[in-house]
């Protein structure tokens, strides 16, 4: 008789606990996804939704607008990322880890772009870059004797794109990596020492290994977010030159905020929607397989 | 002699070669940055010289001083402390209700529920802007603070929900139902003792949501066209059409935008760092 009365109560409180969250993701995440769904299915003019359509926004975003193309662009842009943000985060993670007097200080200098806006450091970078009084073109113009706007040609565009993203993002792996250092036993260390192992050996065989999974949900989670990127590359390049730097999730926005195709942005949308999901999925996977 | 070197023992050419890496590394990692400065703290017609003088050779605060006099940026920076500060006390404070419900409660679905809040966490803002600019045009909510707050508190409650549950999970259960046999009830122990000891956790997960809401662009430049209503962020875009863009009133606006949050990050790295751990690796 307790102890129903007590489950009870505990559902009636839970219930009370739970509302308020429940009901802000129903309403701002859940609801709107319903909207996605439903206006991708309908020609808009603006915020009116009008006849429904079927799935003509799905053809017209892969075959009108530049659904391949920038599907293609947002795995350039995530895998390029990747390749530079992991190797150099996690060496200089590594170097960071080392115990040397007054390595504090560099830590806290190094992470710091990790705390400023995508606004600003594409502000920054957009400033150093820029076409006619950027202090890197003026060093290009050293180097070769021209003035170029380096934005202004498709492969430069996207590696700079890729280039102010590592630096932005970059200390997250650094953080990542330090953490994951911190918890390896320094007896290990010692027994290998011990050994006879050298530092290089006991880097690469024992240490880099340990940190593995660790990396892993770095990498998941650093490509989740760079796919859904926006700001960056709006800020810096809008796209350009010729959409070349326009990735999936940049089209989203700028359908939407740019050129007021809702309808077509809605479908944009739900392709992004489901493809988190599935990342997300794996994400979830990786997550379990750590705990157990 | 290698071998010597790498057994316990000092490595002083090793630790010289880390050193100067890492110096290198946190010139790049601040050069963007004192570029901006010097170019807040230059002239105009210094900003515009080819070649750029990297160091300026007229120092003049007239940029600084006409970002705070002669524009908006003072109401966008309070528009921003009031959106951060609401929307994420509200969802710090909902978050650890939910979180608690779903780590102490015996209910049915706890786990159901778990994922799904987990889920919800993982939805790109990208994806909801559109159908949330429909849907805010049609209840006459667009172009409101209101919104904002709702969106930003909507949006950060699943996140902070997982990372709450993530540092209750470890509590040791003597402790909880030591305070519940004390005569506390459920909600009670929740105020009086689970909340006050998880208080450094739940701050740090609190304290990267604020930069997430005070850092982001996507929202409070989607659903607001106001300028008093407008936000840092997006404030700072303004200065481009404004001015323009004038490169030394621009720069000085960021500057003055990034100090605060370079400070408040250089007095509480540990409290960062532990939030983004617990985000990314859940305790």
């Amino acid at each position: 008789m307790e102890r129903m009365k007590k489950k009870k109560n505990d559902t009636l409180r839970a219930v009370i606990f739970l509302a308020p969250a429940l009901l802000l993701i129903f309403c701002f995440t859940i609801i709107p996804i319903a909207e996605a769904v439903y206006t991708s299915f309908h020609a808009t003019r603006y915020a009116v939704v009008g006849d429904f359509v079927g799935i003509d926004n799905y053809i017209s975003v892969m075959t009108e607008n530049d659904g391949w193309k920038n599907i293609i662009n947002s795995i350039e842009y995530v895998v390029l990322s990747l390749l530079l943000a992991l190797p150099i985060g996690v060496a200089i993670g590594s170097l960071l880890n080392r115990k040397i007097k007054g390595i504090a200080i560099l830590r806290t200098l190094i992470v710091i772009p990790w705390i400023l806006s995508q606004t600003v450091t594409a502000l920054l970078w957009g400033w150093l870059l820029n076409g006619n009084y950027g202090l890197i073109t003026y060093w290009v113009y050293l180097l070769t004797g021209q003035k170029i706007d380096l934005f202004s040609t498709a492969i430069l565009a996207k590696i700079l794109v890729v280039i102010v993203n590592v630096w932005n993002t970059v200390p997250v792996i650094i953080i990542l990596t330090i953490a994951a250092l911190q918890t390896i036993s320094p007896d290990l260390i010692e027994a290998a020492k011990v050994d006879g192992a050298s530092r290089r050996t006991i880097y690469f065989k024992i240490t880099l290994p340990m940190i593995k999974p660790t990396m892993a949900t770095a990498l998941v989670m650093q490509s989740i977010e760079y796919f859904n990127m926006v700001t960056l590359i709006y800020v810096l390049t809008a796209g350009g030159p010729f959409k070349e730097t326009q990735t999936l999730s940049l089209a989203a926005y700028q359908n939407g905020f740019d050129y007021w195709h809702m309808d077509i942005a809605a479908a944009y949308s739900i392709i992004i929607f489901v493809l988190n999901i599935v990342f997300s999925l794996c994400y979830v996977r990786i997550l379990k397989a750590k705990d157990d | 002699m290698n071998k010597k070197n790498s057994s316990l023992g000092k490595t002083p050419g090793l630790d010289f070669l880390t050193v100067i890496i890492l110096i290198g590394a946190s010139v790049i990692s601040l050069f963007p940055v004192l570029w901006g400065l010097s170019t807040a703290l230059k002239t105009d017609d210094a900003v515009t010289m080819f070649p750029p003088e990297i160091i300026p050779s007229n120092i003049t605060l007239d940029n600084f001083v006409s970002v705070f006099t002669k524009s908006d940026f003072m109401i966008y920076m309070r528009n921003s402390i009031l959106v951060t500060l609401i929307g994420v006390v509200v969802a710090t404070v909902v978050a650890a209700h939910a979180a608690y419900a779903l780590t102490f409660f015996k209910i049915r679905f706890r786990k159901g529920i778990s994922f799904f809040i987990l889920m919800t966490s993982m939805v790109p803002p990208v994806a909801l802007l559109v159908p949330l600019y429909m849907l805010s045009v049609k209840l006459n909510l667009y172009n409101t603070r209101i919104l904002l707050i709702l969106v930003y508190t909507a949006w950060r409650t699943p996140v902070l929900t997982w990372i709450m549950q993530g540092f209750f999970e470890k509590l040791p259960m003597e402790i909880v139902e030591a305070g519940i046999i004390d005569g506390c009830s459920k909600t009670k122990a929740f105020y009086k003792l689970i909340l006050p000891i998880s208080q450094p956790g739940i701050v740090s997960a609190a304290l990267l949501s604020a930069v997430y809401v005070w850092n982001d662009y996507l929202v409070s430049s989607s659903f607001i066209t106001t300028n008093e209503k407008k936000m840092i962020s997006v404030g700072l875009y303004q200065y481009i059409t404004q001015y323009g863009i004038k490169w030394g009133l621009l720069m000085a606006a960021v500057m003055v935008s990034i100090i605060p949050i370079i400070i408040l990050f250089v007095c509480l790295q540990r409290k960062f760092v532990d939030g983004m751990a617990a985000g990314a690796v859940k305790g």
